[in-house]
């Protein structure tokens, strides 16, 4: 330990680099307006009830307002109603930053549906690909028909190819079909994986033929061995597989963005945080930074839970 | 060449004891086998030796120098490991010349392209490359030079390994189990021309086995280890005719040396309840254990000491083995049989068993020899 | 004979039954890949040749006009030096510190475990969102980099010219200055990227053998460098190739620092102006296609080589057999 002191300074130095962005994504999300503004309060801020101003700016006391209150303020004229009425609303406005900032991030703009969106799309493209790829892995590793090879090789030369390298020319038939701005716009490109179908035809090599040869005397059709015999034993990869497809969507910001314009019950949550931005002004990095942290937090939480897997399917998928 | 001196070495990982005092003298161009059943210690006792473990105590010495603290590097020893563990992006050639480019070339001379230009660089390259030809002839592995070892088959690998450890002149050869991963055939063949490799450069070779029939093949003596110590250390003929303790007696021969209980009533010796022949001498212990190699048993019909059935034969051509019950089915004695007396062994049959009691082992419940009452015991048989 | 026969064609039925199901079960895939990677690539390619936009009912052949137009314009010029610049320093800075990373926390043990999972955090999470993270702690005034550059003034840390200027003139805009964008955008994807090579070099770690460093320790390898060398270094040759070529591949892709930093142009004066970068805005904002096209062409290019590097130096040179 006092030999490795060296390697934990490092290191530390390293750690607070990699977080420093973290900590401020969160802390922000906690602070008020005035607190980031002025860099005070900490990591949590002082969490003083804070006045939301677009708040009070609706519920600015008209005219009619004050004549139907003065009834509660008898004897006082219009000036002061005014100015009780304005107190009041003030109280409603008011509430604590972190409150605020996360209240802003629900309600400014939709984020439960694009959250949604997300599960939609990440979920929707991962069981696609497993649909198409396992019995074509199936049928690479362990049939014996006349153009396999050729087949394998097209899996092999489409490994070549990036989806995001070809968004354009996607665009463009997706467009043809009037198919932009809808679900399928945002999962069709994806329900190929040919890295999912490699994946798996390399796993498959080693599961023994007689499980698949007992599965066949056993009388089950090869369709039935494809879900019933080998999906089972092949967990371990697809979770792997999974790791890797459900990371890659959620936080995939370039295709969205392309084929998704203008309509926002369609946006996934990058695509939310990125309109905040849009629209924002300085005032409200404090709800941004909510609308971040909450749209970081479902993978970072899976992550730190099932960490060895995450690892493991990471390697898994890069070691081939 | 030199000789070695591990006095009192002691080991544990964690809470678990590995060795627990070990001492053991080796001389110059000696061939020494520890041998001993997976989890003795052999492994670790060879690792102390070579310095790739520091032992809690005792001390390692090489040719009269106290070696404890030094480096396995500086320790001046070859070793063949287990998975031979050949560096796979190098050659062959390129592998055996490791240790000499290690030990020779400076960093500088090291580097590719400018090493070469370096002054001095080109005679050691040139001596290296002797040495490393030499060594490939003394193994018959020239043709590999310029393979890769996952391009070698296990054989092949071993010869390479082994090649690597002798390009030097180390002051030992450790050999850590290298013929584990080989074939039958090939171990059969490989033993031999290890032995006559260390004939031939006369060298100390100590060598770590699970494998009996290595040790007995190979080694001047053999160190016979069990839970972190040497139970004895002696020349093969005397570990397999003459071991001190009954687990040395069961752990060396195949198949196993019978162990059979005998008691003492008054002054007689009694195996399953029937009295032998034998007078014990006074002060002998209650409960004793005998031992009978299965080539010391035979068949005779006249006075057997034992009788029992025939439960099973193995017959291995020029030998026959034959398993039989005594002590009404609770015990089974095995012999050795020429195949000329097949006939008397067929399974079921009653047979009668004698011994010679010269050749008994005598052991005290504990295990421990007990050869003061063997001799007293032959004497008396010879007297009666 | 009749048995023979009759033997022969159940086993000739039988192989065409396997072969038209694994027709049957490989035809989803087969089906998609055609559709959804090769035609696009065929698309892209035609396409790259002519001035097509969305809408327009028909388009003109331009013969090459739009490569033309890639190596002459100086758009395309600073185009491929912010890519360029991008790649060559992300890729080998980050593959660098994943290695260097990964030795430390192998040597470290289980103690370095909590390392590991802080330097993952950044691939599992949305770039975008660490991106506007990032552009807030860029932030010239309120932002925590030049807060903590500016608490060092006044100490003897102004010793450093950058210091001394920054406290003097000014700490730099970041994001807002041409000199520095596109560094700071390669250094969030060195920041991004450098965990997941860690991770692919402890599995390789890993699975160094063991004896194979007391072998290097017999054969006279005594500092740790030159067991490096002997042992560790080339045992890592699959895993660096590997390393290597998905973060040149997943540099070239970079995107989305560079549109939320962005939105319009690239940067200041383009200086980040990176390929996919200019793909979306040629093709999909301002809707000339067969520039975009082209430009894809060219990226497609650069990424298929690369890997097809990548698989030859797998089977030729670090391929132990």
């Amino acid at each position: 330990m006092t030999r490795e002191w060296w390697k934990h300074l490092v290191l530390v130095l390293g750690a607070i680099v990699v977080l420093a962005p973290f900590y401020m994504m969160v802390s922000y999300s906690f602070k008020s307006p005035g607190e980031i503004d002025r860099g005070e309060g900490g990591f949590f801020g002082r969490q003083e009830t804070m006045i939301d101003p677009r708040c009070v700016a609706l519920r600015q006391p008209g005219r009619a307002e004050i004549e139907d209150a003065s009834s509660r303020f008898p004897g006082q004229d219009d000036a002061d109603v005014q100015a009780a009425l304005l107190a009041e609303t003030e109280n409603d406005c008011s509430m604590r930053p972190v409150v605020f900032n996360y209240t802003k991030a629900f309600t400014e703009a939709p984020l439960l549906r694009y959250l949604l969106n997300g599960v939609i799309v990440t979920v929707s493209i991962f069981l696609i690909q497993v649909v198409v790829a396992l019995p074509a892995a199936y049928a690479l590793a362990k049939l014996r028909f006349w153009g396999r090879e050729t087949v394998f090789g097209l899996v092999l030369f489409c490994l070549l190819i990036p989806v995001h390298a070809i968004a354009l020319p996607l665009y463009i038939m997706l467009a043809k079909l009037g198919l932009t701005n809808t679900y399928a716009a945002l999962i069709v490109p994806w329900t190929i994986s040919v890295f999912g179908i490699f994946l798996m035809r390399q796993f498959f090599m080693t599961v023994p033929d007689d499980l698949i040869d007992a599965a066949r005397m056993d009388g089950m059709s090869e369709f039935a061995i494809v879900w019933r015999v080998m999906l089972p034993t092949a967990i371990p990869a697809l979770l792997a597989f999974a790791i890797f497809s459900i990371v890659a969507h959620w936080n995939d910001y370039f295709w969205p963005r392309i084929v998704v314009t203008g309509n926002r019950d369609l946006f996934t949550p990058p695509l939310g945080l990125r309109e905040f931005k849009g629209d924002g002004d300085g005032s409200f990095f404090g709800p941004m930074m909510a609308t971040a942290t909450v749209i970081v937090t479902p993978l970072i939480v899976v992550f730190l839970i099932a960490q060895r897997r995450f690892v493991e399917g990471i390697t898994l998928s890069g070691m081939k | 060449m030199a000789d070695l001196q591990i006095t009192s070495v002691t080991k544990r990982f964690g809470e678990t004891p590995v060795l627990n005092g070990v001492t053991l003298d080796i001389a110059d161009s000696e061939f020494v086998s520890l041998v001993g059943p997976s989890g003795c210690g052999k492994s670790t006792l060879l690792r102390v030796i070579a310095g790739l473990e520091t032992p809690d105590s005792g001390a390692v010495s090489i040719g009269g120098a106290n070696v404890t603290t030094t480096r396995a590097a500086d320790r001046n020893l070859s070793m063949v490991f287990q998975s031979y563990a050949l560096y796979p992006h190098l050659t062959v050639a390129e592998n055996i010349a490791v240790p000499l480019r290690m030990r020779q070339l400076t960093h500088l001379q090291r580097m590719p392209l400018i090493g070469g230009l370096l002054p001095g660089a080109r005679g050691h390259r040139q001596s290296i490359a002797a040495a490393v030809n030499a060594a490939t002839e003394m193994l018959e592995i020239k043709s590999l030079l310029d393979r890769k070892p996952g391009q070698l088959s296990g054989g092949q690998r071993q010869r390479v390994a082994l090649a690597r450890a002798l390009v030097r002149d180390p002051a030992a050869f450790l050999l850590d189990e290298p013929l584990s991963n080989l074939d039958a055939k090939l171990r059969v063949q490989t033993r031999a021309e290890i032995a006559e490799l260390h004939r031939r450069l006369n060298a100390t070779f100590i060598y770590v086995t699970h494998d009996q029939v290595e040790a007995m093949t190979m080694s001047d003596r053999i160190a016979v280890m069990m839970g972190g110590e040497i139970l004895q250390c002696a020349t093969p003929e005397v570990i397999y005719e003459d071991p001190d303790d009954i687990r040395v007696a069961e752990f060396i021969g195949s198949p196993k040396i019978n162990i059979l209980p005998i008691e003492r009533v008054g002054h007689q010796l009694q195996i399953f309840g029937r009295p032998l022949e034998w007078r014990l001498p006074p002060g002998s212990p209650q409960i004793m254990q005998l031992g009978l190699r299965p080539e010391m048993v035979h068949l005779t019909k006249r006075t057997p000491r034992l009788r029992g059935r025939v439960a099973h034969v193995e017959n291995l051509g020029a030998e026959v083995f034959a398993h039989v019950m005594v002590d009404d089915g609770a015990m089974r004695v095995t012999l050795r049989a020429s195949p000329a007396e097949q006939s008397m062994l067929v399974l079921g049959a009653e047979v009668g068993l004698g011994f010679n009691t010269r050749a008994a082992m005598i052991f005290d419940a504990d295990g421990k020899r007990l050869r003061k009452i063997e001799t007293m015991v032959g004497t008396a048989v010879e007297v009666a | 004979m009749a048995v023979l026969d009759a033997g022969a064609i159940t086993q000739a039925t039988a192989g065409n039954r396997e072969a038209r199901t694994a027709w049957g079960l490989t035809a989803p895939a087969l089906l998609l890949m055609v559709l959804i990677l090769l035609v696009p690539v065929v698309v892209a390619g035609v396409l790259s040749f002519t001035n097509y936009s969305l809408g327009n009912a028909s388009f003109d052949w331009v013969g090459a006009e739009n490569y033309e137009r890639l190596f002459t314009r100086s758009t395309y010029e600073k185009m491929f030096i912010a890519t360029f610049t991008y790649v060559v320093t992300v890729v080998p800075i980050s593959v660098g510190l994943g290695l260097g990373a990964a030795l430390l926390l192998h040597s470290l043990g289980r103690i370095g475990d909590i390392y590991k999972t802080i330097y993952f955090l950044p691939v599992m999470a949305t770039l975008l969102a660490m991106a506007i993270a990032w552009e807030f702690m860029l932030h010239p005034t309120i932002g925590m980099v030049n807060r903590t550059l500016a608490m060092a003034c006044g100490t003897w840390l102004e010793v450093v010219p950058f210091v001394a200027n920054g406290c003097a003139g000014g700490f730099p805009l970041w994001l807002g200055d041409r000199d520095y964008a596109i560094w700071v955008v390669c250094f969030i994807g060195i920041w991004q990227g450098f965990g997941f090579n860690m991770v692919l070099y402890l599995a390789g770690l890993t699975a160094v053998h063991r004896e194979l460093y007391h072998a290097a320790e017999m054969d006279g390898a005594k500092s740790a460098w030159e067991r490096f060398r002997l042992v560790t270094w080339p045992a890592l040759g699959p895993t660096t190739v590997f390393v290597v070529t998905i973060s040149c591949i997943r540099a070239f892709q970079v995107f989305d620092t560079v549109e939320a930093f962005w939105p319009q142009g690239g940067g200041p004066n383009k200086s980040a102006y990176v390929m996919m970068f200019a793909i979306f805005e040629k093709g999909v904002q301002q809707n000339l296609i067969g520039m975009g096209s082209a430009i894809t062409m060219l990226f497609l290019a650069f990424v298929m080589s690369l890997t097809l590097i990548q698989r030859w130096l797998v089977e030729r040179k670090v391929h132990y057999g």
